[in-house]
């Protein structure tokens, strides 16, 4: 049950609905009455939001990746930056793309992802099959970037190594539906996940940030940080779960989700989810959601900044801490100026 | 109370009862038993039985016919053998003479527990009419009827009704007629259909405008009979400006098969007024071992804040049940009312506890809180389970969560799935949650000075759970420390 089979098989039984557990705020089943036609092959020019840093590129454009063979592979000690676009060009109808990443041994792959919509009222699916080996690192930054209209799901599934390292950032800017997923193998034995999120949502947007974390064996780490602001009717939804199995003995977990809320008809949903099967753990997630501090909207104005200014000033330090902790550098002030940009947008 | 119900508890409602007998509080008592299975027949007997109007035979139909039509959830994470409900008893009423006449006729395991609680039973007293005692008016009720009502004469002074439902239903029809499902709708779920087909007995209390109910009121159940469900229906309306403090204890005695126990609790609390509910659950739950037998807890509870600055608070200790599936919940409709949700949830042994809260924000500046402390021991499965939300009107709403869950050993499990919604710019939603296990450092600081391991762990998990103790009525929070301790029995060492 997902977009990815519904779009190949062209069989609209296949979408998830409402009724799906893990689909409960995002059903497609409801909203796709009819799937527009098959995408047709297009051409996009190297670039992207991530074309300030310096960079191969592979494109995935209208759900073909053929240049490179849906491969991304780093040899063992390998270190590299990788742009991975998802483009939907302007005339993209339907399409769905499969790619797999691989990190070999001690390998340190920057892997700067993008999903571009160009068209409009496309419905796009990518499955991500991405494997990080022992002592390896993958650092994956992810700006999606849909239409407005678009219908757009990307599921990642990660396997991590012992002594394995994975650190993810993703800003979502929202679609008709947009669902951001990320399942994680966690070996524990000194592997570590990062899975931070970010969303900045006006207009009707939807975004969905779903994770999932399976520790498998001890002495694993996770961290994740999720924030996100919806103004107009849009609706941010956030799901994660982080399951310890029997055996899973010395894991450290946290998760946190924070939301604000700017207009009176935008909704927040969350599903901050723990479930432990092992005594010997720390975990732990916190969850908020609420309006603006008036408190500090009123310090802002007392030392004279405008109504919208104060709100934009501390809209974007509320966001500014999952910024803050992308690495490298460069990455983060490409993501700073696209969250600003965006902030901007719902002024 | 309830739960810490002894022999001798149980032969002074006997007795009281026998002689409630005499005066035709319930004449005919020939039938023991309804007959097994359910069908429309047995839903007529039942309805017959409590010589009910012919409306609520109707509305009884009407639910026996939907359930028919519905699927038992199956999305709690809970595994358990099918219920069987084809081969139930409906409706058991005790015999007059009923109930063990001698300790060697109870179950020595029950008994054991007792003792271990150490405690004279204040129901024991007040209702043998010991000068001094401790004053609760108390609804008893066995399997499927309510045997004995207390100091009726005296809350009827106070104009607070506090009666079996069944006999609500003949004094006060108006009233049930026009609460009785209209916070549990009849289709609820498929648990509260049921209940709504074949409830048998239950309290009912209505405190009138501007009264401040003048004694605790308190409703024990008990499922005695073998092979029976017990389908009780609790209806409180706290009027205007009323005060009331409900309390409701359980107990069951050891047995092999799984007995079912699906209860419908409703409360409608209108303007200004105040309704405190306190449950102390211990049925049996179940072997520790093998995991045979064992009640399974399937209740709805909802509470209405159904006009401006009402006000609902649920407590709840849960450590019996082979299976828990129960979440009492607040829609805060009024402007300005308020929910509360303190839970401690203990499970060992095989036990598996699906539980939590939800808490509906309708109306502006409502506010709820909930704070839930679970403990898994044995190979037991602990989920807290909870939904916050605030719809568009709700402007100004406000919630604050804390779920804690306290592992103790290997084997067993606990999940925290809560869900928020906020619909709207001006509400403020937090929740925490965190899971641990019992601190090897602070039971060894314990049993260096002396504790037992098992004292230990009792005197740490009530701190864990202090929180949630400080709610209950005083009496018995000190009842709910020594059962905390019992549950864990066995969990160490």
């Amino acid at each position: 049950m997902s977009l990815a089979a519904a779009l190949r098989s062209r069989d609209l039984d296949q979408l998830p609905s409402r009724r799906d557990e893990a689909w409960r705020w995002t059903g497609l089943r409801e909203l796709i009455r009819a799937l527009p036609p098959p995408s047709p092959e297009a051409e996009v020019a190297p670039g992207g939001p991530w074309a300030e840093v310096a960079c191969d590129e592979h494109r995935v454009v209208n759900g073909r990746c053929e240049p490179f063979g849906g491969l991304v592979r780093l040899g063992p000690g390998e270190a590299s930056t990788r742009r991975l676009r998802f483009v939907a060009s302007p005339e993209a109808g339907a399409h769905a793309a499969r790619v797999q990443v691989r990190v070999e041994a001690r390998a340190d792959l920057v892997l700067l992802e993008s999903y571009e919509g160009l068209g409009a009222g496309y419905v796009a699916a990518a499955e991500l099959d991405i494997e990080v080996a022992e002592g390896a690192r993958l650092t994956r930054l992810v700006l999606a970037e849909d239409a407005e209209d678009a219908v757009s799901a990307s599921q990642a599934d990660v396997r991590l190594a012992p002594g394995a390292r994975l650190h993810q950032s993703v800003i979502a800017t929202g679609a008709r539906r947009q669902r951001i997923e990320t399942r994680v193998l966690h070996p524990g034995q000194g592997a570590e996940a990062r899975l931070d999120g970010l969303y900045v949502l006006g207009e009707q947007r939807h975004s969905d940030h779903t994770t999932s974390v399976e520790h498998q064996g001890p002495g694993g780490l996770t961290r994740q940080l999720i924030k996100g602001v919806a103004a107009g009717q849009a609706r941010g939804v956030f799901q994660g779960r982080i399951a310890v199995a029997k055996g899973a003995d010395g894991t450290d977990a946290r998760m946190g989700h924070h939301a604000l809320i700017l207009s009176e008809q935008a909704e927040i949903d969350a599903k901050p989810e723990l479930e432990i099967f092992a005594d010997d753990v720390a975990c732990a997630h916190g969850a908020t959601v609420g309006a603006l501090d008036p408190d500090q909207l009123f310090y802002a104005r007392a030392r004279g900044l405008p109504e919208t200014e104060a709100k934009a000033l501390l809209t974007a330090a509320f966001l500014g801490e999952v910024v803050e902790r992308i690495e490298p550098e460069a990455a983060r002030e490409v993501a700073r100026a696209f969250v600003e940009a965006r902030l901007r947008g719902l002024a | 109370m309830k739960p810490m119900a002894d022999l001798a508890t149980v032969e002074t409602i006997e007795r009281l009862s026998g002689e409630k007998y005499k005066h035709g509080f319930i004449t005919d008592i020939a039938t023991e038993f309804a007959p097994r299975g359910l069908n429309e027949e047995v839903v007529r007997f039942i309805s017959a039985r409590k010589a009910e109007p012919e409306w609520m035979l109707e509305w009884r139909l009407e639910a026996y016919r939907r359930w028919r039509a519905m699927d038992e959830p199956d999305w709690a994470r809970l595994e358990y053998a099918p219920v069987d409900y084809e081969n139930l008893y409906y409706y058991a009423a005790p015999k007059a003479k009923a109930g063990p006449k001698s300790l060697d006729e109870v179950d020595p395991e029950l008994l054991r527990t007792y003792e271990k609680l150490g405690i004279p039973l204040k129901e024991q007293a007040v209702l043998a009419g010991v000068e001094g005692a401790p004053r609760y008016a108390v609804d008893a009720v066995f399997d499927s009827v309510s045997v004995v009502t207390t100091f009726r004469d005296e809350l009827s002074k106070a104009g607070v009704v506090f009666m079996p439902i069944s006999e609500a239903l003949r004094e006060h029809p108006e009233l049930v007629r026009k609460y009785l499902g209209s916070v549990v709708p009849v289709s609820d779920n498929y648990f509260a259909c049921l209940n709504s087909a074949v409830f048998s007995d239950g309290s009912f209390v209505y405190v009138p405008p501007g009264v401040r109910c003048p004694m605790e009121l308190s409703t024990y159940f008990r499922i005695n009979a073998q092979g029976t469900g017990q389908f009780e229906r609790t209806l409180i309306v706290a009027d205007r400006g009323s005060y009331v403090s409900y309390l409701e204890g359980c107990t069951a005695p050891q047995r092999d098969e799984n007995q079912l126990h699906a209860a419908v609790v409703e409360l409608v609390a209108l303007e200004d007024a105040e309704i405190k509910y306190s449950t102390v659950q211990n049925w049996y739950p179940g072997d520790a071992e093998t995991g045979r037998g064992g009640i399974y807890n399937f209740v709805t509870k909802r509470a209405d804040c159904r006009e401006a600055r009402a006000k609902v608070s649920w407590t709840q200790v849960e450590t019996g049940s082979a299976i828990t599936w129960k979440y009492p919940s607040c829609v805060l409709r009024g402007d300005g009312s308020q929910g509360e949700f303190y839970s401690i949830a203990i499970t060992n042994g095989r036990q598996q506890a699906d539980t939590g809260t939800k808490m509906i924000h309708l109306g502006a500046n409502t506010r709820s809180r909930i704070i839930s402390k679970g403990i898994s021991a044995g190979r037991s499965s602990n989920t807290y389970r909870g939904l916050v939300s605030a719809h568009p009107k709700a402007k100004g709403a406000r919630n604050f969560t804390q779920c804690d869950s306290l592992l103790i050993g290997k084997d067993c499990a606990a999940h925290t799935v809560p869900y928020v919604e906020a619909r709207n710019g001006q509400s403020v939603f937090e929740h925490e949650a965190t899971t641990t296990r019992l601190s090897e450092d602070q039971l060894f600081y314990c049993r260096q000075r002396g504790l037992s391991s098992e004292e230990a762990v009792a005197l740490l998990v009530n701190g864990f759970v202090r929180d949630v103790l400080q709610q209950l009525p005083m009496e018995f929070a000190v009842e709910a420390q020594k059962l905390v301790a019992v549950s864990l029995e066995g969990s160490v060492g």
